[in-house]
């Protein structure tokens, strides 16, 4: 166990606690509960979709990715910065003119009939828990690595650490530690790089020559992850178009003030996220070319370990004082970048339950403001809890393709229930609950048929569905349409709808 | 804060000023706009983006071809998508201030003047 980890992690603990206390003295509505009062800048909001975004398997897996199987690696890691583009030029401005705290906002105020909230809220809470299970996992075994506790009292550590920012601190505490991690995290990138490029001096080039000396002729192509073909355009379409059906990231589009803020703060976390995206490609270079490829096989199979070695390796080694601060440093940002994640998920799950759920669907509306701040932090314990207890369960499983499923089903069922509704006049009610169905069902289905779960006796061959799942998602939502007749008077609301996405003015009461 | 949280109660306009608002000369010119510079935008993007995925699937051997040293054509389209993101971020920025959002604040202002809610 390291010292420097513990005393590092212990003040990242405690400032995370210092910003919820202090929230939990601004959270009164559900404006501040949900949307941290809509009175977050670009800056900040910027900052914070980057500290959501990077989860674990960003920080630690891109790097890890590249370093064991070159090329692959560099694409999972340019996929999350171009999924930014569809967000900024379709989804962010709409939504956040469209939407009040969830996804099922925006669906609800666009077809108004209780099926379609219900099948938005069946597509949150599925995607959520798919994205929350393996972070949570992948949280234990990073403390338990660190720290050497056991896998279930680390897991439970971390569930503990998440009920208390939402709960307590809601959008506003989970916003700052969003911030605070992205801002660690992007430090710890750049002493990184600094570090890597010094060794060589400064000149990338070496990186990849002696990368491909080291590891092979074939490191540098692509295929030596993804070896079905389809897999690779399955990645891409699913980062293309899932980051902007994934609910707990585009929720943070609510705690601005409008649509131009909105705008502004995709352009901060494409640069932000963007840069570290990219240099992930390099540290996993770097990890080969200082450490060699058969060091870092070693007790290291998912190649989550790669970087805090490589860290290791550029403060000095194993046996100095600069090795094990730069280890320490990196371990603890990897377990602060999980915190926010987790916090993040439970709070936009917290969002679908109590908000969509109770509020809307059960109560129709008809709660009083403080008894909805009350049920949004009830719902934030049980689902902390929930999602505590299924990241015991979890141990074991392979966790990294729970993420791929998160973000296909988003991309297939989430995505185009999402864009048609807003975009589409003949979209309703049926092409809601058909899209979200037959997306949600073939990608789950196809998962589980393949080989992320069967392995060898897959009886369908590709590890990420996407490539079938979307169009199935598409065409459900469209002959979902088609095929439960017109409503004229619901087709006509869509010209009040479309000035709302545009002006982000109400003109009907809710 | 206080100002969003009495809109968020409420209407901002009266009930029927999008009828009005979206058959206005200034609100076609809006659409027209946002269409004409986001439509291509996308078009450029995911052109690049799933032409990179695709060849990554099915072109290996040309995505090999060395361009720089070790560097081979790979690398350079995967770089390539990270300079094409980064532009069409600043592009798509300067233009939604310099030409919607104007827009946008006209349609907004007639639409206040054409009946209050408050």
């Amino acid at each position: 166990m390291n010292l420097i980890t513990v005393a590092m992690f212990a003040a990242i603990l405690l400032v995370s606690l210092g910003i919820t206390a202090w929230a939990a003295r601004r959270t009164r509505t559900t404006v501040d509960f949900y949307a941290a009062g809509k009175g977050l800048t670009a800056a900040q909001n910027g900052f914070a979709l980057a500290g959501d975004w990077c989860s674990a398997a960003a920080f630690l897996g891109f790097t890890g990715l590249t370093a064991l199987y070159g090329m692959d690696g560099a694409l999972y890691a340019v996929g999350p910065l171009v999924a930014f583009c569809t967000v900024l030029l379709l989804i962010a401005e709409p939504l956040r003119n469209t939407g009040t705290y969830t996804i099922g906002d925006v669906i609800m105020y666009r077809m108004r009939q209780p099926p379609a909230l219900a099948a938005a809220i069946v597509g949150t809470i599925v995607i959520n828990l798919a994205y929350l299970i393996p972070q949570m996992a992948g949280a234990g075994v990073l403390i338990k690595l660190l720290f050497g506790l056991r896998y279930d009292v680390s897991v439970i550590l971390v569930g503990l650490g998440m009920i208390v920012y939402v709960a307590v601190g809601g959008m506003l505490a989970t916003s700052w530690v969003q911030i605070v991690k992205a801002v660690l995290m992007l430090g710890a990138g750049a002493i990184i790089l600094f570090l890597a490029l010094a060794g060589v001096g400064f000149d990338p080039l070496v990186l990849f020559a002696s990368a491909e000396a080291k590891a092979g002729p074939g490191f540098l192509l692509p295929g030596n992850l993804l070896k079905n073909p389809f897999d690779e355009v399955s990645l891409g379409l699913g980062y293309m178009l899932g980051l902007a059906g994934l609910p707990h990231v585009m929720t943070r589009f609510y705690t601005v003030p409008d649509a131009t803020t909105a705008r502004r703060s995709v352009i901060w976390v494409m640069f932000l996220a963007g840069a570290f995206f990219a240099c992930t490609t390099i540290f996993g270079l770097a990890a080969v070319h200082y450490l060699g490829p058969q060091a870092l096989r070693v007790g290291n199979p998912g190649g989550n370990l790669t970087l805090p070695l490589l860290a290791q390796y550029l403060g000095g080694g194993k046996d100095t004082v600069g090795g094990q601060l730069m280890l320490g440093f990196v371990s603890a940002v990897a377990v602060a970048t999980i915190l926010a994640v987790v916090a993040g998920l439970t709070l936009a799950t917290s969002g679908a339950v109590a908000n969509d759920l109770y509020v809307n669907l059960i109560k129709k509306g008809r709660v009083a403001e403080h008894q909805q701040v009350l049920v949004a932090r009830i719902t934030a314990v049980l689902v902390g809890i929930v999602a505590t207890l299924l990241g015991i369960l979890a141990e074991g499983v392979n966790v990294a393709v729970l993420v791929i499923l998160a973000i296909c089903i988003a991309a297939s069922a989430n995505f185009p229930v999402l864009v048609l509704s807003l975009f589409w006049r003949r979209f309703n009610t049926g092409g809601v609950v058909g899209g979200m169905a037959l997306g949600l069902v073939s990608s789950v289905g196809l998962a589980l048929v393949g080989p992320a779960y069967l392995g060898a006796n897959a009886i369908w061959p590709l590890v990420n569905p996407t490539v079938v799942a979307l169009p199935l998602g598409i065409l459900g939502a469209v002959l979902g349409s088609l095929l439960t007749g017109r409503n004229h008077e619901h087709e006509k609301r869509f010209g009040e709808v479309t000035f709302r996405i545009q002006t982000g003015l109400r003109s009907d009461h809710p | 804060m206080a100002d969003d949280a009495v809109k968020l109660s409420g209407a901002d306009v009266a009930p029927d000023a999008w009828i009005e608002g979206v058959e206005s000369a200034e609100f076609k010119t809006l659409i027209d706009a946002k269409q004409r510079s986001i439509v291509p935008m996308i078009v450029i993007y995911m052109t690049g983006y799933m032409g990179l995925s695709i060849l990554a699937g099915f072109g290996r051997g040309l995505l090999g071809i060395k361009v720089l040293g070790a560097v081979n054509l790979g690398f350079v389209l995967i770089a390539g998508n990270y300079v094409m993101s980064w532009l069409l971020a600043i592009v798509y920025a300067r233009i939604s201030a310099d030409r919607h959002d104007p827009l946008v604040k006209v349609v907004v202002e007639k639409a206040r003047m054409s009946g209050s809610a408050r």
